[in-house]
Order: structure tokens, then sequence, then C-alpha cells
């Protein structure tokens, strides 16, 4: 009789430790997660400044970031711009051809290593791809472009588009293809004019996704669209970013750079935190209409 | 007569449509599958222009650049140690830490917490998940390296340590093997090899946490039921049927965490000093393959520029095995799920 | 063929000598495998034109798969196979020759589950008429209301052609689907189960709308609820562990069928 109580208490005993220690970890977990927040927030508004919007990054700590929202503006558009159909399409070809067949599923498996490749490798393969053979043709100074850079993010954007078109597409349920089939509507109309679309919300949110992470990246920038202190609208140009920016002028030693770096990663941040909660504000509409 | 010829014409019309149809099949499934195609050349095309600019160091230095720890831009000799080196254990720390602390968060939600603070939790943590990396280098850089220094850094030297502030070795330093070497530094600063793992960790903690609850969510309720109709506790029933149940999964979403502590360039650049020498104390500075990268490869030429090449390469089929095993872990539950 | 005529090809075979009507799809021996499962064991019937031929049986006795095998909308999956002849109109339509666009413009179909695509009302009806012919604007609109007519929706949609489908009742859009399957003009409309997930008005409303097609369609109907069968058909096929058991006017089934698992399964024996 006691050495069963003995037993219970022991257990007992074991089961608080644990169940305690796994609260202490997630309020450790949070509060880390949250000083990062805190600290951002503080650090990011109090160096927030009308001029961080109109001025460009050439005045240095009498500057702002305008040049490096514009260019972070274009270089992620030219990646979803470029990811987007490629993205969708892949996507479609996983859901709708390839289900099933070991192509399919082995370019499924890659598709999932290619989310969480290293995202510098990526930058130097646009590197050698594109600025080297630009370089070369031009004969003077790295060819460094606004176009490089949107390439390198695609290739960081275009995983995620796949991965959440092919998953949106395998939900719609399949009367509808065969709805569509018994009309006589061909496979490629079908594909594009029905599932695309009755798919759509989860793909916008696979799309947003992909741009809030690309928002964020920095280091494929560094060796494809490098930089530029100047403003310009011209991707074939060197092109600021607002990463890129953070970067150089949170390693610089001046105090006012530290600023502008942190009102910038408070900007980026708060960009990210939207897209994030716009995509998940989309498909939980769409799971609204749908039922 | 005329209503014949007119099905045989509808009928010819039909049967040219259904062609044009099927070669506009065939057309678009080509083009979706060299869409899909793209993929498989992203991560060719990475490994092959890696390995392509990487040639002359590998070239020129064998085998012999894996083992060699020597960085002398002025002689033009490269090794790869160092960088190696702190790839790796920047990793390991950052998996040390963030692993039992992603269980705990993991058990908590899943299994403890009540159900309203469920889902607010683990959106707040899995919308942390998406924050840019530069952010986290930014906070370990300002605000926790200056507070690692200040405040972790000395307790550590001068209890662990073997090069303490006042010359008196503790008890641990000189009687445990290791242990001082590990902790002892005469540098001022908080970059470190250490620091940089604590940030990694903080980064790749909500990655865990929410893969970890997803294959936790995953567990029949009927199984845990079960052993709780048996009397078993709560921590019983996380130890003895859901981590059994979920093993591997819960080990890939391990390994898909250490894909991306091992290939993370800002929140590690930021906060591990770049240092390139090798030594045996995590509070010293560091550098992993991604810092060295992002730090010299603008101003590198020739066979430096190489040489970073010839690591990318290294970091890129690393990354590739360690996150082939982490999906292929997690397929198990998928396909367990699906019998 | 002597066993395939007693289990009753030719409806009109047990009760009367006379044909109740021309013959619109004869099937001829015809088999269907699943990945090496053989689901439908040599089917032979002929199903007359301008009628209501409703096929019943328990679940799993292949009724559906029978009826999907029409209009080869089977095709779309791996590792299905049938094999025999279905004769619509003097040819083959399992022949591989047979063109895909012209079967499905021919055969129309009607899902268990009402699967409006994603478009407005209008667009739903117009897009596969679309595919098959150019029609002016003004023809276009002629037909789309001709359709949505027949099909009993239009006094309830006209004044929303323009909006979402998906925002009408389940019935509405079951109707909507029969609109879009109509609209085509074909000469077998196949309906799987209309009424399955429809509420008892709505059921209704689909069986008056059958009964009105019938002078212009030939119907093939799988259900499950035998009342249903007895209703809204004029001829019934019962069908047991990929057979056909018996094929007979429906009358007929209902309260003289002439094998015993058919009379076991309408009393309500079993299945």
């Amino acid at each position: 009789m006691a050495s069963s109580n003995f037993l219970y208490t022991h257990r007992r005993i074991k089961n608080i430790v644990a169940l305690t220690l796994s609260m202490c970890a997630t309020l450790v977990g949070l509060l880390f997660l949250a000083w990062i927040l805190w600290e951002t927030l503080r650090q990011g508004i109090g160096a927030l400044h009308p001029q961080l919007f109109t001025k460009i990054t050439a005045y240095g700590e009498d500057g702002g970031l305008a040049n490096a929202m514009v260019g972070s503006l274009i270089v992620n558009l030219i990646g979803i711009l470029i990811a987007t159909p490629i993205g969708v399409l892949a996507g479609t070809w996983l859901a709708e051809y390839a289900n099933g067949t070991r192509l399919g599923e082995s370019i499924r498996f890659l598709n999932d290593i290619l989310l969480s490749a290293p995202s510098i490798v990526l930058g130097l393969f646009v590197y050698t791809i594109i600025v080297l053979p630009t370089t070369a043709l031009t004969s003077g100074s790295t060819t460094f472009s606004g176009w490089a850079g949107g390439l390198a993010l695609a290739l960081i954007a275009l995983p995620v588009i796949v991965r959440t078109s092919d998953e949106m597409l395998r939900l719609v349920p399949s009367t509808l293809r065969e709805a569509a089939l018994s009309l006589g509507i061909p496979q490629w109309k079908l594909t594009l004019q029905i599932l695309v679309r009755a798919a759509r919300s989860g793909i916008i949110t696979g799309v947003l996704l992909a741009l809030a992470r690309i928002s964020g990246e920095t280091a494929p920038l560094l060796f494809t669209s490098f930089g530029n202190n100047y403003m310009t609208f011209n991707p074939s140009d060197k092109m600021s970013s607002l990463p890129q920016v953070i970067y150089q002028y949170a390693n610089d030693p001046g105090d006012a750079m530290h600023a502008i770096a942190w009102a910038g990663a408070f900007v980026l941040t708060m960009f990210v935190l939207l897209l994030s909660l716009a995509s998940r504000l989309v498909l939980s509409r769409n799971k609204v209409s749908h039922d | 007569m005329q209503a014949n010829v007119g099905a045989v014409a509808s009928t010819l019309a039909q049967e040219a449509r259904a062609h044009r149809d099927a070669r506009h099949d065939r057309l678009f499934s080509w083009v979706l599958k060299g869409c899909a195609l793209l993929v498989l050349a992203c991560l060719l095309g990475a490994a092959g222009a890696t390995l392509w600019g990487g040639r002359h160091a590998f070239g020129t230095f064998g085998w012999h650049f894996l083992v060699s720890d020597t960085w002398d831009p002025s002689s033009d000799t490269y090794g790869a140690l160092v960088p190696v080196y702190g790839t790796i254990a920047t990793s390991l720390i950052a998996l040390l830490i963030a692993v039992p602390v992603s269980f705990g968060i993991a058990l908590y939600l899943s299994e403890v917490a009540p159900p309203w603070l469920r889902t607010p939790v683990a959106s707040a943590i899995e919308l942390l998940a998406g924050i840019p990396s530069i952010i986290y280098g930014m906070w370990g850089l300002f605000i926790f390296a200056p507070f690692f220094a200040d405040h972790i850094k000395p307790w550590l030297t001068n209890y662990l340590g073997n090069k303490p502030d006042d010359g008196k070795l503790s008890w641990v330093a000189q009687h445990v093997p290791f242990v001082g070497k590990l902790f002892g530094s005469d540098y001022p600063f908080g970059a470190s090899v250490l620091t940089a793992g604590m940030v990694l960790a903080v980064m790749i903690i909500p990655f865990i946490s929410s893969v970890m609850r997803e294959v936790f969510q995953t567990v029949p309720s009927r199984l845990k039921e079960s052993a709780y109709a048996l009397g078993s506790s709560t921590w019983e029933v996380v130890w003895d049927i859901v981590l059994p149940y979920t093993r591997s999964a819960v080990i890939g979403g391990i390994f898909l965490g250490l894909g991306r502590a091992l290939g993370e360039t800002m929140a590690v650049t930021f906060v591990l000093g770049n240092a390139m020498t090798l030594s045996a104390s995590i509070l010293d500075p560091g550098a992993s393959i991604a810092s060295t990268i992002a730090n010299q490869f603008s101003e590198a030429a020739g066979l430096q520029k190489s040489t970073l090449m010839a690591l990318a390469f290294l970091l890129f089929v690393v990354t590739f095995i360690v996150l082939l095993i982490a999906r292929w872990m997690l397929r198990q539950l998928a396909h367990k799920e699906g019998r | 063929m002597t066993e395939s005529a007693a289990a009753g090809i030719h409806p009109q075979s047990a009760a009367t000598s006379a044909p109740i009507a021309p013959t619109k799809l004869k099937v001829r021996d015809l088999h269907f495998y699943y990945d090496g499962f053989h689901a439908l064991k040599g089917i032979n019937m002929d199903i007359p034109e301008k009628k209501v031929t409703a096929i019943i049986g328990p679940s799993g006795c292949g009724k559906s798969t029978l009826l999907r095998i029409f209009n080869r909308i089977y095709a779309i999956y791996p590792k299905l196979e049938a094999k025999g002849e279905i004769v619509l109109d003097d040819e083959n339509i399992l022949d591989a020759s047979y063109s895909m666009n012209r079967l499905r413009s021919k055969v129309g179909m009607v899902f268990q589950k009402p699967v409006p695509f994603p478009m407005t009302i209008f667009e739903n009806v117009a897009y596969g008429i679309r595919h098959h012919e150019k029609l002016s604007r003004a023809d276009m609109d002629i037909r789309v209301e001709q359709a949505l007519r027949s099909a009993a929706l239009w006094d309830e949609v006209k004044d929303k052609l323009k909006q979402s489908a998906l925002g009408l009742s389940g019935g509405q859009q079951q109707r909507l689907c029969i609109a879009r399957g109509i609209a085509l003009k074909p000469e077998v409309l196949l309906l799987d189960e209309p009424t399955s997930a429809l509420d008892p008005i709505a059921t209704g409303r689909i069986e008056q709308l059958v009964e009105e097609l019938k002078s212009q369609y030939t119907i093939v109907i799988v259900t499950h609820n035998m009342q249903q069968a007895a209703r809204c058909s004029d001829l019934t096929a019962f069908m047991y562990l990929g057979e056909l058991i018996e094929f007979d006017r429906t009358e007929q089934i209902f309260t003289k069928p002439s094998k015993k698992q058919t009379e076991d399964y309408i009393t309500g024996r079993f299945g």
C-alpha cells in the first residue's frame, strides 16, 4: 500500500515538474520573441522621421531611406512577377498532372528542400548566371542590377508559391473537374479557368507569403542588386534595398546610422507582419465562403 | 439530304475541335512540366554554379582544403576549417537550446494550455517565424550582444572558463575536462560563437515548435484517450504515446531547424565577430560559411572568390543532405497517417 | 447470351412483347476493372430512348461505376479499365477513336453534390456552350435562358444572372448544374444520385424536373432511394455485386420482381 502510494506521488511530481517546465519554456520562448519585437518597435519608432521617406541614402546620417524603399519595392515586384506564373503553373502540374507519379513526387520533395535552401547560395547562383556573363559582355565594372536581384528573390519565392498552389489545388474537390470534363471542356481550360479560379484565394495567400518572405531577404541581394546610394527606377542599374541598407548601416560605427537602420528595420517588420496577417485573412475568408 | 450534310459538317467541326483541344492540352502539359522542372534546375544550377565557381579553390587546395585552418589573403592560402567549424558549432548550440524549448512550447500548446489560449499563442509564434532574419541580427548586435557581454559572459568565464578575470581557476575549470577551454576567453566583446548560437536558437524556435505542435496534433485522440483512461498523467501520455508515435516527424522538424540554422546568414553575421582564427572557446569570435561569404565576397577576387564559392558549395551540399533527411523523416508520419 | 437474356437485357421481354421505345444505349458484355478489382461483370442492357431509366442497388454494387462509363468520365483517373461495348447511335463509345468531345456533347452528366463553377450564374451555363459552339451575344442570351427555363430555375435567378453561383441554395445549384448540362443539347442525361445532398422540397422539384425533361432526353438516373426510382422512372435496373440482376419496367420490378435478390432488396431485407 505504502509503496503504491509512493509510486503514485512520484508519478504526480514528475508530471507536475514536466508540465511546469513546458510552461516555462513557452514563457521563455515568448519572452525572447517579445523582446525582439519590443526593441524593434521602441528603437524604430524613436528613429522614425518624415525625411526617411523623402530623402535618399546618399546624404548619410542626414538622409533617409527613400531610394532603398523604392528599390525594395521594384526588386520584390520583379521577383514576385517572375515567380508567380512559374510557381502557379508548376504547382498546377504537381497537383493536376503528376499527382502520384514518381517524377511528380520527386519534384514535390525537392521543392520542399528548395524552400529551406540557404538563400545566400541562391544569390551566388544568380551572380554566376546573370552578373558574371553581363560583366563579361560590358568588359568593364561589375554589372550588378535590379534584374539580377529580382531573379534571386524569385528563386526564393518560387518554392513557396509552388507549394501553396499545389496544396490548394489538391483541396479543390474532384467533382469540379468531373463536372467540367463531362461538359467536354478540355483539360487546359478546366485548369486555368475553373480550378485555378476555385483555388484563387489560397494561391493569393501563397503569393503574399512569398512576398513577405522575400521582402526580408538580405543575403542574396548583396551580390546581385548590390546597392545604390541614389534614387533609380531602372532595374538595369544597381539597386538599393531596405535590408541591404539596414545591413550596411548597422555595421557602420555611427549612432545616427544605427538609428536609421532601426527605423528601416521597423518599417520592414511592419510590412512583413502586415503581409502575413493579410495572407491569413484571405485564407480564413475563403474558408468561410466555401462551407 | 440537307440535314445529313449538316450533321456531317458538324461532326467534322467537332473532330477538328477535338484535335485542336488535344493539341492544346499536350502543349499546356508540356509548359506546366517545364515550369515544374525549373525547380529541379534551380537546385542543380545552384550546386553546379558554386562547384564551377569553386573549381580553382578545390583544384589548388585539394582535400587539404577541408582540414586547413589557414585563412591568409596576403599569401592567397585558404582553408575551410574555420568557417565550417563555426557553422557547425553555432548550429549545434542553437539546436541544444532550441530543441528542449520548442518541445516545451509544443507540449504546452498541444496538451497543457487552456484551449482559448492555444490558437492565439500558436499564431503569434507562427507569425514570429516570418520576421526577417536581419531583424534577429540587429537585435543580436545592438541589444543581445552587449547584454551578453555585461551579464552572461563574465559569469561563464569566471565560473567555468580557464581564463577568469581574477586569475583564480574555479573548481569546474580545474576538474572537468574541456569545460575550461570551452568557456575560457579574454576577448572583451559580446560577439562570439555562443552568442551567435543563442540568436540562431531564438530564430529557429518558432520553426521547430510550429512543426512539433502540428505533428503532435496528428496523434489520433483515441490513442491518447485510451492512455488517459488507464490513469496515465499528461506527461506520461506525451512521453510514452505521443513522442513514440511522432518520433520520425519530430526528428524531421529538428533537422528542418538545423537546415535553417546552417544556411542562415544575417542573424549570424552580426554577432559572430568574423574572426578567421580557430579557437576552442565558444566565447571567442569565429566565422561561419555564410557570414564569411557575406563579408568578403564583394571585395574578393581570384582565388579568394573561388574559395568562397567552394565554401558555398560545401554549405549547399551539407544543408541539402540535412534537409533531405528532415523531409524524409517528416514524410514518414504522413505515410503513417495516410494508411 | 442466354444467361444475359435471362438477366433481362430487353426490358420489354418480361411484360409485353412490344418494345417500349427504340434503344438509345446498347450495353454489351461490359466489364470494368479498378486497379485489378473486377467491378462490373459482363453487363448487358438496352436503354430506351426518351425514357427515364433508374439504376438501383446497395452501395458498392457498381451502379455509379456503370453510369460513369456512359460518358467515359472514369477515364480521367489512372488504373481504371473498361472492356466491352456501349453503342450509342450505331457507334461504340468505348472505341479509342470515338472523340471525347463528341461524346460529352451528346451525353451530359449531373453529379451527387451540386458543383457550380466559381463564376456567375450566367457564365456557369454559357461556359460549356461557348466551348462547343460560336454564338452571338443575343443567341447566347437566348440559349442560357432556354436552359435555365428547362431546368425550372429561370424565375428564381433571372434578376441575378451576374451574381456568383456559389450564393445559390443547394437545390438551386443542382438545378443550375442540370441547366448547364442540357444547355449543350445532349441526347442522353446521366444523373448520379442527384438529390442525395438535397432536402425533401428541393428533391421534389428535381424529380418533377426529371419528369418534364424526359420528353426530350434519354435519362439514366442512379439512386439509392427506391421510392425515388418508383416515382420517377419508367424502367428500373437492379444491380448487385457488379452484376445486373434484373432490368424491367418499373412497376414490374416493384410489384412482381422475377428474381429473389431483387425482391429481397425491394422489400428491405438487405442493402
